[in-house]
């Protein structure tokens, strides 16, 4: 497969210059992000992040299964992520790149470690049932800043996604199909999201939010902060790059804070959207068969 | 979510791609992009004549053996229209992701083996094609798709166009069907039991959403009357209207 142009040395050039005079290629400022789309599908579990050119899809399912051995009383919960030939014919099938293995290391750990989903809740029969819930991310095209992009889609699919209602009666488990039973949601604890910065100059002193491709290859350093909407920080990671001073790092976390926020309220009334056209004659309140917390 | 809903198609989606579609009709929503003519593999390098790599990626779960077989159908039907021996030496490659698939609510489905179903086929195909148009790989022809279930319903036999996962279980047989823009048969896969004279109906069915011919010039009242006696869409009017917005869009400036 041919490889990704690499940006020529006038391009590379033209960027530092630009942003060490406070401009971007598209107008922006260095704490901007491009404009933010998130849509949902017609089934439950289907959302598609667009953040400026670059756009990702997420899916979640759920199946029951058996639980691990060592873990008899969680559920299993897995994100796969993929960086195929729609991304990029650079990306091969089967054939995980490093972006690739940092994508899916940082989504890990910013939804599964830091317990966004009760994990707990996903188990029906200890040691021989639970729920395998999986998201798939598909990176349909790539214009920088994939981690935020796919982490709010993961997030936006497993708030928007429904599983199948079971019971338990005398030891039986029933699992209900949607034509039975309105599918529950999943008892989800808080929504953390994606902040990364990118660093340039000499000493990494120009900080700028929501990188672009072209961005991204003449950056000097990057970090990215995972934090929920009260300020709870779930992980930094900040992988090799030019040292940056600390007093700079905590002026981009509190600046990481404002974004969630706004990340949050952009969910939150999308679903409430979602929720809205799909509750026809308003029958959802009767029909749902979760209990209210 | 209903099976008589319009085909829809956007073209030119993805900004990276050198061709890109994204196509919905009855439930399936697919986005395809294409890359090509690029450099091929030394291993899948063909003196003669371009390869033609066709993948197609489920919306959940990992891709399995009906995902590869539904690839191999593809190729091979795809590599007939397109003029492969154009491009010696080179590799035209076709990725086509599910992004929806309309779902039976009477069963759970096991979900983390991806299980495509046979119906999504037609969407494939004319996504496809479309994401080929908008890289505009030469064609020989272009090519419209349909599915096409024979059920048995109140004793009688009955043809169902573009089957739901509920009527696909139910059915006897389910046909996929595809003609080229010369109403040529390019595909033809079928599933379960039928005779040779029912498979001649679902011929006849399929051709008539396919291959119908454009709308003389008639009088107004005659052609309203007549687009309501055919059934199902009318898929080379649709594919040749998507290309013509799609053309006029770009030449607006001129």
């Amino acid at each position: 497969m041919p490889r990704e142009a690499e940006p020529s040395l006038n391009e590379k050039q033209f960027v530092i210059q630009a942003l060490q005079e406070n401009l971007r290629l598209d107008g922006r400022e260095l704490d901007q992000y491009r404009p933010l789309e998130l849509s949902f599908g017609d089934q439950y579990g289907l959302a598609d992040v667009k953040l400026g050119k670059t756009r990702v899809l997420a899916k979640a399912t759920a199946e029951v299964t058996v639980p691990y051995t060592d873990r008899p009383l969680d559920g299993i919960f897995t994100i796969a992520t993929e960086l195929g030939p729609m991304t990029s014919p650079a990306f091969e099938v089967n054939r995980p790149t490093e972006t690739e293995v940092l994508l899916s290391r940082l989504l890990e750990k910013t939804v599964r470690r830091s317990g966004a989903l009760d994990t707990e809740s996903l188990c029906l029969v200890a040691g021989q049932k639970c729920w395998s819930v999986r998201v798939d991310v598909h990176v349909l095209s790539h214009d920088g800043n994939l981690i935020d992009a796919s982490c709010l889609a993961v997030v936006a699919a497993l708030r928007h996604f429904r599983k199948p209602d079971t019971s338990m009666e005398a030891g039986v488990l029933t699992v209900y199909t949607p034509a039975e039973r309105e599918p529950v949601p999943l008892s989800w604890l808080h929504s953390p999201f994606c902040v990364t910065w990118s660093f340039f100059g000499e000493e990494g002193e120009i900080a700028v939010l929501d990188a672009t491709w072209i961005e991204e290859q003449v950056r000097v350093g990057s970090c990215t902060v995972s934090l929920n909407k009260h300020g709870e920080i779930c992980q930094i990671a900040k992988l090799g790059g030019t040292p940056v001073e600390a007093v700079a790092l905590l002026q981009c976390v509190s600046v990481s804070l404002t974004k969630v926020k706004e990340f949050s309220d952009l969910l939150d009334r999308k679903l409430a959207e979602d929720l809205k056209r799909r509750d026809k004659g308003g029958f959802m309140a009767e029909l749902r068969a979760e209990n209210d917390r | 979510m209903t099976a008589t809903t319009l085909p829809e198609a956007a073209l030119g989606v993805l900004p990276r791609a050198d061709g890109s579609a994204r196509y919905s009709h009855a439930g399936y929503t697919v986005t395809a992009s294409v890359n090509g003519p690029i450099e091929a593999q030394r291993r899948d390098e063909h003196a003669y004549e371009a390869h033609i790599d066709v993948i197609v990626r489920p919306a959940a779960g990992v891709g399995g053996t009906r995902e590869r077989h539904l690839e191999s159908i593809l190729q091979s039907s795809l590599a007939q229209i397109i003029l492969v021996k154009n491009f010696p030496r080179s590799l035209i490659q076709i990725v086509l992701q599910v992004e929806d698939s309309p779902e039976n609510d009477y069963v759970n489905t096991k979900l983390v083996q991806a299980s495509l179903n046979f119906a999504i086929m037609p969407a494939l195909m004319q996504t496809a094609v479309l994401a080929l148009l908008s890289a505009a790989v030469p064609m020989r022809a272009t090519a419209t798709a349909t599915a096409v279930a024979i059920m048995h319903q109140d004793g009688a036999k009955q043809t169902v166009v573009d089957p739901h996962p509920r009527d696909i279980e139910k059915a006897q047989s389910v046909h996929v069907l595809a003609f080229t823009s010369h109403d040529e048969l390019l595909l033809a896969e079928s599933e379960g039991d039928f005779t040779v004279k029912e498979w001649d109906n679902v011929y006849e069915t399929a051709r008539g959403i396919c291959c119908r011919s454009p709308p003389q010039a008639k009088e107004g009242m005659a052609m309203l009357l007549d687009d309501e006696s055919t059934g199902g869409p009318d898929m080379r009017q649709f594919l040749r209207s998507t290309m013509g917005f799609k053309v006029a869009a770009d030449l607006h400036w001129k």
